[in-house]
C-alpha cells in the first residue's frame, strides 16, 4: 500500500488559493449572476449553499486587503461587505471539479446536510448568529476536498481500506496520510485567515473536547456531520457512523423531540438540494 | 520587487512583454480578464498592462468594474492597442496610459516605471478606509451646489465608539471604521450607482451623496446591515452581554451598549444653501436628532426654505 507524509506537504498545500465547485452549482453561477436586479440576500442565499463558493467569499474579506483579517464568519456578512461587483468577480473565478466527481458529490451533499442541520441546531440553542454555525457546517470537511483535489488515487485507497476493513475514513486517512482532513483543513482554515472559531470546529469536529475557542459550535458540529451519516445523506468516505462524544451531547442537551425536527430540515433539503451538485 | 500582471491572448505580445519586464519586476502572463481579475483578488499587483483588442467590449468593461471599487481603484492599468483607435474610444475606459503594440520594444519599460511612479504619488484618500477625503468631499459639494444640483446629503458617526475602542484598542477600533465605511461605500454604490458619493471625514466620521429619493432606503439599509454585523466584532463574552464595561468619551465608566451609527440627512431640494457650510451644518443639526434615539438610528430634515 503506497503511503505519504502529507505533513511533509504542509507549505504545498498551503499554496491552494481556491477549492473547484460541483458541476451543478458552476452551471448556475453566471445564471445567478446574470439575474438583471439580483439581490445581495439572493447571492448570499446561493453562495451560503456550496463549500467553494463560501470558502471563497469568507477568505477575500478576511484578506488583509479589506484590513480585519480572521473577523468574518457569516457569508451574508461577507457579501455585505465585498459588495456586489466584487462577489460577481470571485464567482466568475470559480472552477469545476473534474475528478473523482461521484465522491466530491457525495461530499458536497454531505456538507449542505450538515449546515442545515448545524443550523437547525444552532436555532434550537439560541445561539445569536445561526448561520456562522451553519458555515461551520458548509466547510468542517474542506480538508478532504484537499485530499481528493491534490492526491486522488491516494484518497480512493484510504476509502477502500476504510470500506474493506470497516474501519472510519478519520483512521484510514491517518494510515495513509499520517494526519486527517481535520488538520489539512485546519492548515488552510488558517492560511486563508478564517476566523478563529471556525479554525477551531475544522480541526476538532472528530474530537469536541480538545477545542478551547469554541465548544457550542464544534459540539453542534460534531453532532450533525453524525446525524448526516446516520441518515445516509450524500457520501462524506465511509458508511460508518462514529460514536457520539458525550460531552458534546450532553453540552447540546437535544430532546427526542429536538433531534426529530432538526431530521425534518435535512429531508426539507434534500428535497430542494437535488439538482446542485452533479 | 513589484508585481505586474499581463492580460493578453497574443503570444507575441506576451513572450515579449515576460522578456522585458521579467528581469525587474515579478511578472505573471494570464491570458484572459476573468483569471486575471481572480489573481488581483487574491493578491494585489502594482501594475496591470492588458491588451484591448479593436471590438472587445468585455475587456474594457472588466476593467471598469475592478476599478470602480476603492481598494482597486488605486491600480494603474496600462492598456495596450494594435492601432490609434478613434478618440471616443477613450471615453469611459478606466485606464492610466496606453501603448501601442508596435512601440512595445522601444517604449514598454519607461511606461511601465512611469506609470509606477506615478501611482506612489500621494492620492488624497483616507488610508484607512481608501475613501475620498475632506478636499474631495467639499469640492464634490461646492460643485454640485454651483451647478444647482438637487440632492441629499448624509452625514453619519458612530454611538459607543470610545468605549469600545478604549476596551479593545486602536487596532480593533479601527477595524470598526473599514467596515462602517465598507457598508456605506457598498450600500450606496448598489442603490445608485451613478451620481452618488461617499467620503471619509475622519475617525468616525463619514459623508455620502445620493438623489434624495433614494437616501432614506439606504440608511436603513446600512443601519440593518451595521446592527448585524457590529456585534461580531466583540468579544464572544461581551457580545453575550450586549455591550462592554469601560469608559465615555466624558471620563465616566459604565457600561456601554453595542456600537450605534446616527445618521443626520438634508437635501437642496426647497432649501437655498449657497455654501457648502451651511449644508453640512444643516446634516450635522439631523445626526445630533438622530444621536439621541436609543441604539441606531437616522433623521431626516423635512423643513423647507432658506437656511439661516
Amino acid at each position: 500500500m503506497e503511503r505519504i507524509d502529507i505533513r511533509t506537504q504542509r507549505a504545498k498545500l498551503e499554496n491552494i488559493n481556491a477549492l473547484p465547485t460541483a458541476p451543478g452549482t458552476f452551471k448556475r453561477i453566471s445564471q445567478v449572476i446574470g439575474k438583471p436586479g439580483i439581490t445581495l440576500s439572493e447571492i448570499s442565499e446561493f453562495v451560503s449553499k456550496d463549500p467553494a463558493l463560501t470558502t471563497k467569499v469568507l477568505k477575500m474579506i478576511n484578506s488583509a486587503i479589506y484590513g480585519f483579517p480572521g473577523r468574518i464568519s457569516s457569508v451574508s456578512h461577507a457579501i455585505m461587505l465585498l459588495g456586489l461587483n466584487v462577489v460577481k468577480g470571485l464567482l466568475l473565478g470559480i472552477s469545476v471539479f473534474e475528478i473523482m466527481q461521484q465522491l466530491m458529490g457525495g461530499l458536497w451533499d454531505h456538507s449542505v446536510g450538515c449546515a442545515a442541520v448545524a443550523r437547525a441546531i444552532a436555532e434550537k440553542k439560541g445561539i445569536k448568529d445561526p448561520e456562522e454555525v451553519s458555515v461551520a457546517g458548509l466547510l468542517h470537511d474542506i480538508g478532504k476536498v484537499i485530499m481528493v483535489m491534490e492526491y486522488a488515487p491516494l484518497y480512493e485507497e484510504a476509502i477502500n481500506q476504510a470500506a474493506s476493513r470497516r474501519v472510519p475514513i478519520f483512521d484510514a486517512e491517518r494510515e495513509v496520510f499520517q494526519e486527517t482532513h481535520a488538520v489539512v483543513g485546519m492548515w488552510l482554515a488558517e492560511k486563508w485567515r478564517f476566523p478563529p472559531n471556525l479554525v477551531d470546529v475544522i480541526q476538532y469536529h472528530h474530537r469536541p473536547g480538545l477545542t478551547k475557542k469554541a465548544p457550542l459550535e464544534t459540539a453542534i458540529v460534531h453532532f450533525s456531520d453524525l446525524l448526516v451519516r446516520a441518515r445516509g445523506f450524500g457520501f462524506s468516505g465511509d458508511s460508518l457512523v462514529p460514536a457520539v462524544h458525550p460531552p458534546s451531547f450532553e453540552l447540546l442537551a437535544l430532546s427526542e423531540d429536538d433531534i426529530l425536527e432538526v431530521l425534518d430540515k435535512l429531508e426539507a433539503c434534500r428535497d430542494e438540494e437535488g439538482g446542485l451538485t452533479l | 520587487m513589484k508585481r505586474i500582471v499581463v492580460v493578453s491572448q497574443d503570444p507575441l505580445l506576451t513572450t515579449l512583454a515576460d522578456r522585458l519586464l521579467s528581469p525587474h519586476f515579478r511578472t505573471l502572463v494570464l491570458g484572459g480578464m476573468v483569471s486575471a481579475v481572480d489573481s488581483i483578488y487574491n493578491d494585489i499587483p502594482d501594475l496591470v498592462i492588458a491588451e484591448i483588442a479593436p471590438g472587445d467590449g468585455g475587456m474594457g468593461e472588466s476593467i471598469n468594474t475592478l476599478k470602480e471599487d476603492p481598494m482597486f481603484n488605486q491600480l494603474p492599468i496600462l492598456a495596450v492597442i494594435g492601432d490609434r483607435p478613434p478618440a471616443a474610444f477613450w471615453e469611459g475606459l478606466l485606464v492610466e496610459d496606453y501603448l501601442l503594440k508596435a512601440d512595445l520594444e522601444r517604449d514598454l519599460l519607461a511606461r511601465v516605471r512611469l506609470a509606477l511612479s506615478r501611482a506612489e504619488r500621494v492620492v488624497e484618500i483616507n488610508p484607512l478606509t481608501r475613501l475620498p477625503g475632506n478636499i474631495s468631499i467639499n469640492r464634490q459639494l461646492e460643485d454640485r451646489l454651483s451647478r444647482g444640483e438637487v440632492f441629499a446629503f448624509a452625514y453619519a458617526d458612530l454611538d459607543f465608539f470610545k468605549p469600545f475602542n478604549d476596551k479593545y484598542g486602536f487596532s480593533r477600533g479601527d477595524e470598526v471604521i473599514k467596515v462602517t465605511g465598507r457598508l456605506i461605500l457598498n450600500f450606496v454604490k448598489s442603490m445608485q450607482p451613478r451620481g452618488s458619493f461617499v467620503g471619509h471625514i475622519g475617525g468616525d466620521d463619514f459623508v455620502f451623496i445620493m438623489d434624495a429619493g433614494l437616501i432614506e432606503g439606504a440608511c436603513g439599509e446600512i443601519i440593518r446591515a451595521f446592527d448585524q454585523i457590529i456585534p461580531t466584532l466583540y468579544d464572544q463574552e461581551d457580545r453575550d452581554k450586549g455591550g462592554v464595561e469601560s469608559v465615555s468619551r466624558q471620563g465616566v465608566a459604565g457600561f456601554f451598549p453595542f456600537i450605534g451609527i446616527s445618521i443626520g440627512v438634508t437635501d437642496t431640494a426647497g432649501r437655498g444653501f449657497s455654501h457648502f457650510g451651511e449644508l453640512t451644518g444643516a446634516a450635522s443639526e439631523m445626526k445630533h436628532f438622530a444621536k439621541k434615539a436609543k441604539g441606531s438610528s437616522y433623521s431626516m430634515d423635512r423643513r423647507t426654505g432658506q437656511a439661516t
